[in-house]
């Protein structure tokens, strides 16, 4: 456990439970010398000297720089960034595992950690004896765990096992009594890393249903993750790391969007709705890059904003460098802001749509007699392949959004219709004058 | 479950040496022990039962160490191989609860660093007080005593040995003996975290320190290696258990004195000193 200095003046937000003011941590390159500068660290601190303004040591950097954030009851924060860019290193900081190296974290309340799950099983003792023992580590007196224990392993669908020992169970089974164990400390604040990936779908499910559930009681959350979508989904806020530093703040839409275009964007630019990808060196070329995506009119104007109902066109410029059969488009539509599924999938193998290159340019159009989509932000994955598997370009950057044509209310989709109304006909009127009469 | 008017405990953490507030130190160190006692019965259950269940043979392996230990020793003196002095009780008991008492203190000495070698994960993943592994281990000490008490008790038995009234206040002696082990243990934890030197070099050390103890041997009266005996801080907490199960007089008070104030004292310091690297070699460790 670390320096908790309790009972301090209260922050002035009663609904403030985490608050991380301007916080660096270093960390070494070398095993060696970080073992030794562990040593020195120790000492200094034995001695009871801080340095408030501390140094890179030799073969050091900062794994985070200057980075302040705050939280309050009931809500969830995204921490994104590339993997070394510090996410986890500022949960560790958060939980308290290791020490700021400057600036200051004020955590009111318990902090679950959704990081290590399954923390302290034993795979020789019993799923029961095993919650015992995690729970305690995270915290609870074992009156807690006796009043939690159904709930548990009623949320783990461990079920008969729970008597068997964990080396017996299936991977996916301690993995979904780690998560049940963990979920159900009842914390302030939950950290999740990473973690929303064990069990199968319906397992899934439940625990985003849970967490949906903490969220109501007012559980705030912070959230790493490497699926832009679940981050989507659960955050309104966000916060982009990039080498330790804070690179953006704010809303999870625009961070997502700034972080997803420097990540599949090195070298693209978005020009009035087209996305330009430069050409690659050839070394990095499959073979046929593509080089340009944007939708336009029927009459091959770039469409500045797609509108429900109205006809569109997507527009997909290639560059083959060689002869090549077999070429493939999948287009997937990612709704943003809501679970992140797969609003649309077009498929050119399903559509038996399967095209000839010779070296060249050339432009795919996909023509959309009336869009479907639902208004909203969209993003696009564009994935080439020629045959199956031999996956030639992949694109996730496309976002784009769509606006309502006024007639959209209550529906999921766009449906194409036409409305009449018919004279009503004699052969009718004598049919039911008919059924009438005896 | 969090209501919005629950008053909420607050954590602070800052890169400030904890040293600075000795007083708040201590006060969590205080709080955190409280509340480390759930959780450390919980690993000694853990680990007991972890243990015994993967054994065929069980408590047989706490027996066995000591009875060979005896049985080659009294051999050996037999056959004056060995040449030990008279020793208040035979022999064979003599070693075999002298034995039982050394190993006690290994284990207690041991304990910290196995505990933090073999807790790393959950270490450096949960913020958990970390003063429960330690508590587990003692406690582990403790339940391997108890075991090898049977074994002394069935000796007192054969071999008949009065039992002096003063055997009740053995335990004490038992818990500095114990308090010491874990104090140096401690001290060496962080450390022995960081570098696999520690442990290594632990073995050495303490294969070495078994002869400057009076376990195989009753204490010499004379020479250089009499003061080296007497000096060791062990020799008067393990010689104090034995005599007041037998004899019901410490020889020397006032080693047994400054030995368990070393104790103590060492146990409280060390304990500081855990607590105040442990987050710094976590950091070192991530898992």
């Amino acid at each position: 456990m670390m320096s908790p200095r309790e009972s301090l003046p209260p922050p002035d937000d009663r609904d403030t439970v985490l608050v991380v003011q301007n916080v660096s941590k270093k960390f070494c390159r070398s095993l060696k010398r970080s073992l030794f500068y562990g040593l020195q660290d120790i000492a200094t601190e034995l001695m009871g000297r801080h340095q408030p303004d501390p140094q890179l040591r030799y073969n050091e950097f900062w794994a985070l720089k200057g980075v302040s954030l705050t939280l309050k009851r009931g809500e969830a924060l995204g921490l994104i960034g590339v993997n070394g860019s510090g996410k986890t290193t500022l949960l560790r900081i958060i939980s308290g595992l290791i020490k700021p190296d400057t600036g200051m974290v004020r955590v009111r309340g318990k902090i679950a950690p959704l990081i290590a799950l399954g923390a302290g099983f034993s795979p020789i003792l019993t799923g029961r004896e095993n919650i015992y023992a995690n729970m305690s580590i995270l915290g609870l007196s074992t009156k807690q765990i006796e009043a939690r224990f159904d709930q548990v392993v009623e949320f783990a669908e461990i079920g008969e096992a729970i008597d068997a020992p964990v080396y017996s169970y299936s991977s996916g089974m301690a993995a979904r009594l780690g998560f049940s164990c963990a979920i159900h400390t009842d914390p302030e604040i939950l950290l999740i890393d990473e973690v929303l990936a064990v069990g199968d779908i319906r397992f899934l499910a439940r625990c985003h249903r849970r967490l949906h559930q903490l969220r109501e009681q007012g559980t705030a959350f912070v959230l790493v993750s490497h699926n832009p979508q679940a981050i989507l989904s659960m955050c309104q806020q966000a916060v982009y790391l990039q080498k330790g530093m804070m690179c953006m703040v704010g809303e999870t839409e625009a961070v997502m969007a700034q972080y997803e275009e420097d990540l599949f964007l090195a070298g693209a630019r978005k020009e009035s709705n087209v996305l330009y990808l430069s050409p690659k060196p050839a070394e990095e070329s499959t073979g046929l890059d593509v080089t340009s995506i944007c939708f336009k009119d029927p009459q091959g104007n770039v469409l500045q904003t797609l509108i429900s109902g109205e006809p569109a066109v997507l527009c997909v410029t290639m560059q083959a460098h060689q002869a090549m059969s077999q070429v493939n488009l999948r287009l997937s539509f990612l709704e943003m802001g809501k679970d992140g599924q797969t609003a649309l999938y077009l498929g050119g193998s399903n559509d038996k749509e399967t095209f000839q290159v010779t070296p060249g340019l050339y432009e795919l159009q996909v023509e959309l007699p009336y869009l479907g989509l639902a208004p909203g932000a969209y993003m696009l994955r564009v994935d080439v392949r020629r045959e199956a598997l031999f996956i030639l370009e992949m694109i996730e950057a496309f976002s784009f959004t769509v606006q309502s044509n006024g007639r959209m209310s209550k529906s999921i989709f766009y449906q194409p219709r036409s409305w009449r109304l018919l004279p009503q006909t004699t052969a009718t009127t004598s049919r039911r004058a008919t059924d009438v009469s005896p | 479950m969090s209501g919005s008017d629950r008053h909420l405990p607050e954590t602070i953490y800052t890169p400030e040496s904890r040293l600075r507030q000795p007083k708040q130190l201590w006060r969590d160190m205080w709080r955190d022990l409280l509340a480390s006692r759930d959780l450390a019965w919980r690993l000694m259950v853990r680990d007991i039962s972890a243990q015994y269940r993967q054994s065929f043979l069980g408590i047989f392996w706490a027996f066995v160490p000591p009875i060979v230990a005896a049985t080659g020793l009294t051999l050996a003196s037999n056959a004056k191989v060995l040449n030990i002095g008279a020793t208040d009780i035979p022999y064979p008991a003599y070693v075999m609860f002298s034995m039982a008492l050394w190993q006690t203190f290994v284990e207690a000495l041991n304990g910290p660093i196995q505990a933090v070698m073999a807790a790393k994960p959950m270490l450096a993943r949960i913020n958990f007080p970390r003063e429960a592994i330690i508590l587990s281990q003692v406690g582990q000490v403790f339940f391997n005593f108890g075991i090898k008490l049977i074994l002394i008790a069935a000796l007192f038995l054969i071999f008949q040995i009065p039992l002096s009234w003063t055997v009740v206040l053995a335990p004490v002696a038992l818990i500095h003996l114990v308090m010491l082990g874990t104090a140096i243990g401690l001290i060496l934890a962080p450390l022995g975290a960081l570098y696999e030197d520690v442990s290594r070099g632990l073995t050495l050390a303490t294969s070495a320190w078994l002869f400057l103890t009076p376990v195989i041997y009753p204490p010499p009266q004379t020479g250089l290696f009499a003061q080296l005996v007497r000096w060791n801080p062990v020799t008067p907490l393990l010689v104090a258990v034995r005599e007041l199960s037998t004899s019901g007089m410490i020889s020397e008070p006032g080693q047994f004195g400054f030995a368990s104030f070393l104790a103590i004292v060492g146990l409280l310091c060390s304990w500081m000193i855990y607590r105040i690297a442990m987050p710094l070699v976590i950091e070192r460790i991530s898992a």
